[in-house]
């Protein structure tokens, strides 16, 4: 941040110093190139007023050109020294351009890769968490659906004796009722009475029912 | 006099018969022995009277002289056992023969009480076996009741084969 702010502050001292250098300069040259018609000497009023002096021609010709040669070396001069600050300002300017850009590069290479690595350790912990949780999921869904399987069988499996005992129950009644022989019976029945003799005297001592 | 009946009235309904088998024997009787003083020549038959009352009438004149009196006082007596006798209600699979009627009679009077009246019904649904009602008891002792019963222990069975 400290050197981009130099950077910036020495950038317009010398755009300030080439614009300088270049009114100068296109000053100069509209003088030497179109010079502005030389007016006779007036008077002025408040101006003391000088004695022309007559030079002649060769010596005003020599002065011009001395002036004009001098000129061209100042005009050479101060060109060559704008064309090597320029070269220097934009050597240093890549230079400068290059290493922001290398560190800019890097810092946003690094911050990429810092992200990819936090991504990459956030979806890994997800994703173990995920799995974790998956297993435990598995887990309990594999024991709830054994748990009811179990009682599922084992209602079935008491429906299906439920319903075999009811059938044979039933197949019992139908086929007994048309077939009773009490006379076939009647030991049987004398020795039920017998075998439940103890309950049914004891039932008989309780109370004592009698013909209304 | 303690009343002993054979085993073939069991009933109420039976006692009940006999008792108008007896006063009908005695109707018959008294007019006899109208006839007998005013010395009329004719008489009439005796009303047919079941073996089980006949059977009766001879063990209760075996002591004393059968007579009005007597023939009276047996009505009473077998109306007062009615009402005083120990009832029991024996339900089978299908109507009871005499046999069958006769032993089950001979049993309860013989070990529960001389006394006992035993009626019969019967029902198709029991398949087998008998109820005893005596009272508010019942004693299902029917093919029905074990059958059921014992509904659950098919299917054990029926693994074991």
């Amino acid at each position: 941040m400290g050197d981009s702010l130099f950077l910036q502050i020495f950038l317009i001292i010398n755009v300030f110093i080439m614009g300088i250098l270049a009114a100068i300069a296109v000053r100069h040259a509209y003088a030497h190139f179109r010079p502005a018609p030389t007016e006779p000497d007036k008077p002025h009023p408040s101006r003391p007023t000088y004695q022309a002096v007559h030079l002649p021609p060769q010596v005003k010709e020599r002065l011009l050109k001395a002036a004009q040669s001098n000129f061209q070396a100042v005009l050479d001069h101060t060109a060559t020294e704008l064309q090597r600050d320029l070269k220097s300002t934009s050597n240093q300017l890549n230079r400068q351009l290059e290493k922001i850009g290398t560190e800019i590069v890097n810092n946003e290479t690094k911050r990429y890769h810092d992200m990819l690595e936090e991504l990459r350790l956030q979806a890994e912990t997800a994703l173990r968490s995920s799995q974790a949780e998956i297993g435990g999921h598995q887990a309990e869904i594999k024991a709830k659906l054994d748990a009811d399987m179990a009682a599922e069988q084992q209602r079935l499996i008491q429906q299906i004796d439920t319903k075999l005992g009811d059938a044979m129950a039933s197949f019992l009644l139908e086929t007994l009722q048309h077939n009773v022989d009490l006379g076939a019976q009647s030991a049987y029945l004398t020795a039920t009475l017998e075998q439940h003799k103890a309950d049914f005297t004891r039932e008989v001592g309780h109370e004592t029912p009698t013909a209304k | 006099m303690k009343l002993q009946l054979p085993n073939s009235v069991s009933s109420a309904q039976d006692v009940a018969s006999i008792i108008l088998e007896i006063k009908s024997y005695g109707r018959w009787f008294s007019h006899q022995a109208i006839l007998q003083r005013t010395g009329a020549k004719h008489t009439t038959e005796s009303p047919q009277l079941s073996p089980t009352a006949t059977e009766l009438l001879r063990s209760w004149s075996a002591k004393q002289p059968l007579t009005q009196t007597r023939l009276d006082e047996l009505s009473t007596v077998l109306q007062q056992f009615i009402k005083s006798a120990q009832v029991v209600t024996i339900t089978l699979a299908a109507p009871p023969t005499g046999d069958v009627k006769q032993t089950l009679v001979a049993w309860c009077r013989t070990n529960i009480s001389p006394q006992i009246l035993v009626s019969f019904q019967f029902n198709q649904t029991l398949l087998g076996g008998m109820v005893v009602r005596y009272g508010s008891r019942i004693f299902d002792w029917s093919f029905r009741r074990q059958i059921l019963a014992a509904r659950d222990t098919f299917p054990e069975v029926l693994r074991r084969v």
